[in-house]
């Protein structure tokens, strides 16, 4: 027996494991592996539906004072945040001269959103996506859903928020 | 006596490739179909839409437990003892 000869005997005494087992071992964890993603995916479903129907999002309450309508030019917004809550809103003066409030995270990955006076489009910087300024929704760019709005109330001059009754109910 | 399990473990090792590079595909298949489900009822979930919660979470189970079920079909592979 030549020296190369032992050495590939030795070898395989110390590392008994054959070429197709290993490989064919291997293609089996995959499976397994895939199984148990599958199952995670489906923990995380039933994660999400229960924290919908238990924990729900809570709505904003009451009307809120912001500002008064003069204190807001014409294209212009005026950012704020709700007493109790760390949520930031915007208020836009429209060039309609309608009001409209919106939570100022893109619904995309949370960045801050800010209007672009003139072009009636609410607009989010860091992956080019718009949203229409009069009613929320989405017109280009990656965001899956439109902006949550708040409803806007007038007393005389002043301007209130409150949280917008569903209007896809009716 | 000879089950299901020991004839198809002594099939010819073509036939375990084919067995088991099906179970694979199958299986990405149903983990594809729970990513978009989970992502489906997520984003309603965030739009308040809830009518779409249940359904999908039923049907992302059906998906766990065929890819679990599916498992038995698994070849242990067939390889000579010596």
């Amino acid at each position: 027996m030549s020296k190369e000869d032992n050495l590939n005997e030795n070898w395989k005494k110390d590392f008994p494991i054959k070429k197709q087992e290993s490989t064919q071992v291997s293609r089996r964890d995959f499976a397994k592996f895939l199984t148990f993603v599958s199952g995670g995916l489906m923990v995380g479903s039933g994660f999400v539906t229960a924290k919908a129907f238990f924990l729900p999002k809570e709505e904003v309450q009451g009307e809120h004072f912001i500002c008064n309508k003069e204190d807001i030019p014409v294209g212009g917004t005026r950012g704020f945040v709700l007493e109790g809550s760390t949520i930031p809103y915007i208020l836009i003066h429209l060039e309609s001269g309608e009001f409209r409030s919106y939570e100022q995270k893109c619904t995309h990955l949370s960045c801050s959103v800010f209007y672009k006076p003139g072009t009636g489009i609410i607009h989010c910087p860091c992956h080019e996506g718009s949203f229409d300024a009069l009613t929320g929704d989405v017109i280009a760019g990656p965001p899956p859903r439109a902006l949550p709005q708040l409803e806007v109330v007038f007393k005389e001059n002043a301007v209130f928020v409150k949280a917008l009754i569903d209007k896809k109910e009716s | 006596m000879s089950t299901f399990r020991t004839g198809q473990n002594s099939s010819n090792p073509n036939k375990l490739n084919n067995i088991l590079s099906t179970l694979i595909f199958i299986l990405i298949l149903n983990v594809s179909i729970q990513i978009w489900l989970l992502y489906a009822s997520l984003n309603n979930a965030l739009d308040n839409n809830k009518e779409i919660l249940i359904p999908a979470f039923i049907a992302s189970v059906i998906l766990f437990l065929i890819g679990f079920g599916w498992l038995y079909y698994m070849p242990k592979g067939n390889f000579r003892k010596k």
